[in-house]
This record gives structure tokens, sequence and C-alpha cells, in this order.
């Protein structure tokens, strides 16, 4: 941490109040020739000064422990902040920055101590999202409040990832294989089964018959055997960033819930050692290729999390065409898009003519549009069942195209879960 | 328990008394019109105290005003005297410590703010025991005069640069 760079010394409001009133009644002193204003001028002139030269002469470092706890909506921000040896974590001002895309208290509970600043927050995500939580800004301050310099940490921001518990069960779906023969390609992961990779130290989870009781014997200590895993299965998702008539603010949402369904998907297809793609389609097509594995799963949750709205739309065709130059076709694709115009009921129809066999999952604007709604009574009423009229008519059409699977519940999934899991019906 | 009641637990009563006694035997001396003088001085101690308990931390902020506003028109009128310096320079001393003790912060911030506060508290012992010792007259007005001037300009000078505070580690 020594090699991050100091913070200057800032001023605090109160200190040129202090000082503005010391030289006020030092100038009244004098007019006056009476020396008692002095004396209380004094004080107010010497606190900053003494304050600054009190204070930790260069940024104090500061070792800062984060995490997120709580599953579904509930998101719980644990921490700590602790400071160098000599300096008093009273005397730290510590400021943790809600995001945007959580509700809750904005002011977490601290709990002090001389020597570290434990903090917590409880938080809500209304929707599915992928959220950093920034690391907490943290002050050291003179007890009086007259100057604070920044301290200096080496931590990184957390990211939350929010959504729908079914996708942790989605892995098991049996994807379509774009590899010749099943088992052919070795998975760079290694697992329980499959061809005997080398054996390793045997962990609590490992089941008895994963423990290779003879080497365990010999060497005295649990050792077990580790297999190279077969490929199961490649999947593409597929994000539309494009504009649509629903506006900026729900087109932002929507994109929130679908990137946070992505990264979900993607963990749970990754946790099964298949081989995840993600394009993100704006104005062009922004891809992570095919690959498995943890690297695999940060760079997907990087790119989701820096994915973002295009404010220009493109035609869909594009989007087909460079899938089909990054992605070897018949890869099981699925494809975020909320159906709210004409150019977005496109992208399927394109990607199958390209070769992907694509199933839409949509998310539907119409929780957004009716918690925003100024309507009431009846007039709120029809509005919704037209709204629900068009909806269902817009899906109706996507499902000639491709399965279209109308995603209204954003903390479940179950109907499309339980759509992939039906081979029959996926088939048909 | 109520946050009205959370509210006025987190008081810090030491201080409080430090700045309320002083500031009121401030105003006792200082011969302000009618002997108004106590009141006006208690008065914005209370009212700045309640500034700094209250819900909203936005006005929080402006509490000292009061307080500093009173003691300043106080120590203007203030009739010269050992006494009334003494109790002027403690004043001051104590509006420093009763800040140290924000509600918003840990406790013990009076505790923590004795290093700073003890460098004022040194130069108000030094110029009241001087006033003291030292005979009357132009020449020691002039040198205290000299040395005020001097004062004010390393305290622009410092609050101009506040990088030279800094110190680069070996």
């Amino acid at each position: 941490m020594s090699g991050l760079p100091s913070r200057p010394l800032q001023w605090r409001p109160l200190a040129p109040f202090l000082l503005a009133t010391g030289a006020a009644l030092s100038l009244v002193a004098v007019i006056t020739r009476n020396p008692t204003p002095l004396f209380l001028a004094l004080p107010l002139l010497l606190a900053p000064v003494a304050a600054g030269i009190v204070g930790p002469r260069r940024s104090p470092p500061v070792r800062i422990d984060l995490a997120i706890e709580g599953a579904a909506a509930d998101v719980q921000v644990r921490g700590a902040v602790v400071p160098e040896p000599g300096l008093d974590a009273r005397d730290l001002v510590v400021e943790l920055e809600r995001p945007a895309s959580l509700v809750g208290e904005s002011v977490p509970r601290f709990d002090y101590s001389s020597s570290q600043i434990r903090f917590r927050a409880n938080w809500t995500a209304p929707e599915p999202t992928i959220t950093e939580i920034p690391v907490p800004e943290v002050l050291w301050r003179d007890p009086m409040g007259i100057v604070e310099r920044e301290a200096i940490s080496s931590t990184s921001p957390v990211v939350v990832s929010r959504y729908p518990p079914e996708l942790l069960r989605i892995g098991a779906v049996r994807l379509e294989r774009t590899t010749p023969l099943p088992g052919e390609t070795r998975s760079r992961r290694v697992g329980e089964s499959g061809e005997f990779h080398g054996i390793r130290p045997a962990r609590p989870e490992d089941p008895p018959r994963q423990i290779n009781w003879r080497a365990t014997a010999r060497t005295g200590r649990p050792l077990a055997n580790e297999y190279d895993l077969d490929k199961t299965g490649d999947l593409l998702i597929l994000l539309d960033a494009r504009p649509t008539p629903l506006g900026p603010a729900l087109d932002e949402r929507l994109f929130s819930v679908a990137r946070a369904a992505a990264v979900g998907l993607s963990d749970s297809f990754l946790r099964v050692k298949s081989r995840v793609g993600v394009g993100v389609f704006g104005e062009f097509l922004d891809v992570v290729p095919l690959s498995t594995g943890r690297t695999q799963r940060i760079r997907i949750e990087t790119a989701l999390k820096q994915a973002h709205l295009s404010p220009v739309s493109a035609p869909a065709e594009r989007c087909a065409v460079s899938a089909r130059r990054h992605f070897p076709p018949g890869l099981t694709t699925v494809v975020f898009s909320s159906l709210s115009d004409d150019s977005s009921e496109d992208l399927s129809p394109y990607l199958r003519r390209r070769g992907f066999p694509a199933v839409v999952l949509s998310p539907s604007p119409l929780p957004l549009i009716a918690a925003a709604s100024r309507l009431t009574g009846e007039d709120e009423e029809l509005a919704r069942r037209i709204a629900r009229l068009v909806r269902r008519d817009r899906i109706a059409r996507a499902w000639q195209e491709a399965p279209t699977i109308d995603w209204d519940d954003f903390w479940s999934l179950g109907k499309f879960v339980e759509f992939v899991r039906r081979p029959r019906i996926r088939r048909a | 328990m109520s946050g009205v009641s959370v509210r006025i637990r987190s008081i810090r009563p030491v201080s409080l008394a430090l700045l309320l006694v002083s500031a009121t035997y401030l105003g006792l001396l200082s011969g302000f019109p009618d002997g108004y003088g106590p009141v006006l001085a208690a008065a914005a101690v209370i009212f700045a105290t309640g500034l700094r308990v209250g819900t909203r931390r936005k006005v929080a902020v402006y509490a000292p005003v009061p307080v500093l506003a009173a003691l300043a028109v106080e120590v203007v009128p203030a009739p010269v005297g050992l006494g009334t310096e003494l109790v002027a320079g403690l004043a001051g001393l104590a509006f420093l410590l009763w800040l140290a003790d924000d509600p918003s912060r840990p406790v013990g911030g009076s505790l923590r703010s004795l290093p700073t506060v003890g460098v004022p508290a040194l130069a108000v012992g030094i110029a009241w025991s001087s006033t003291l010792f030292l005979p009357a007259g132009a020449v020691p007005l002039g040198v205290a005069g000299a040395l005020l001037a001097l004062t004010l300009a390393v305290v622009a000078l410092l609050v101009a640069s506040p990088t030279m505070f800094d110190r680069e580690e070996a």
C-alpha cells in the first residue's frame, strides 16, 4: 500500500470560518486597543494549524474488508476498516455509497472501536441485478472536524449478482453438442468422472468412491482421484441492447434484469464445464468467445457488468452475420430481448437462418410500466388489459420463429427452466 | 429506544458544561447591556446543542455559528482585565472541546482532541502570563502586534497550501 499516492490535506468549511472569526476578533482588538478579543481569537486562529500538524502527515493506509451476504433480493454488505497501528480508528470517517440499482437504508450502521470500524448495510435488489459495490471512501478527520485527509487502500470493488434461484439448477440441462462426438473433446476442467487425470489431496466434500485408498495408505494422508471431464455442450447467450420505444429508463431496467439473468445462466452452465459464449448486440455485436472455466466466468461477468444500451439501433441481420463469424452454428442460443417493437422480433429468425437454434427469454416491461402508472381504478385496469393483449400478441408472433418465454415475474424463471429441461417440447 | 432519546443521550455533558460555564461567565464579565450577557450565552449554547442533536445533518453543521457569534458579541465590549482575558481564552478552548464532542461521531472526541487543543491552550497560557508579568508600554505592544501579524501571515500561508503539512516517507 506504500506505493499508492498520498492524498493532500483538505480544509473543511469549519477551518475558514474559525480563521475568519479569529482574524476579525484580532482586528477589533487592535482597533479598540482591548486585548480581550485577542484571547478568544488565539484558539480560533491556532486550532486549524494545530489540527494539521497533529494529524497524520501523509495519507493513512487502511485495510478494508468488504463482503456480500444474503440471497435473492437480499443484499447484506458487511465490512471492516482497519487502520495501521498508531492511528485511532475513531478518527476515521467511512462513507459507503449505495448503488442506484439497490434500495434500502442510505446510511450503514457503524460499530467503532479504537482499532477498527465495522459496518453493515442491508439493501434490497428490487429486480435481478449485477452491480458493483464501490470500495467505501475512508477519510481521516480530526475530532473537531477542521481538516481531513483521504486514506488509501488497495481494496477492489465487489460485484453483486442477484438472479432468480432457478438458474442455479439449470446447468443440469443437456445442451446441444457442437463437437462431432461426445467425449472426443476434453474439458479444461477436472472433476469426478471421465478419464483418469491424476491424484490430489482429498477434500472433505469428496465422496468415498473418489478417494484413492491405496495411495492414501501409502502416503498416510487422504488422497483422491481426479478425472478429465468430457465437455457437455455449448451455450451462446445473446443480449439485445438496442433502444426500444419504451424509452431509455425502462430499457435500462429491462437490460439490467437481462444482464443479471445472463450472469446466472452462464454461471450455472460453466459450473458443469460447458462452454459458454456471450454476445451483446447494440449497434454492433460485442462478444466473449466460447470457453469454459473460472476465467471465462470472470470474463463474462466483466463484459456483462460493462455492457450498456446502445443509443443507436442496428438491423438484426448484422447480429446474425457477426454471430456466425464468432461462433460455430448449432449452438444452443438464449436470446434476451424485451420484444417491445417489431425490430426486436427480427432477431431470432435471422439467427435461426444462420444456424443458431434460439430460445427467446423476454423480460416483460409490463410490471415496470404498471408500477410507474399514474392511472387509478377502472382506467388502470383497462390500460393493463390492453397492454397484456398487445404483449400476448407479440409473444405469439415471436413463437412462430422461436420458442419464446414471457418473463414477467423477475424473481422466478421456473417457466424457462421447465421449458429447457423438456427435450420433447424443445424439439417440437 | 426512540430516536429522540438516542440523540439526547449522544450529548457529551463535560464539554457542554465547560462551554456553558465559560461562555456564561464571560457574558457576566462582559458588561453586556442590561445584564443579558449570560442569558445570550446560555441561549446560544443550548440552541447550538439542539441543532447538533437534531435530525437534520445539513443543519447540524451550522451549530458552531450561534456559539461563536455569542462569544464574539460578548468579548468585544468586555472591559480590560486579567480575569476577563483568561475567561475569554478559556471560552475559546472550551468551544474547541465542544466542537470535538460531535454527537454524530464516536465518543471520546474531546479526549482525542487534547493534543490539538493543547497548542492553542499553550498560546493562551503564554499570552495571559505575559500580560500578567510584562510591564505595559508602547514597546511590548509593538512586539505583540508584530508577533500577531507574523502569526496571521503564517496561518494564511499554511491555509493557502495545505500540502505544507505533508511529509514524504523516508
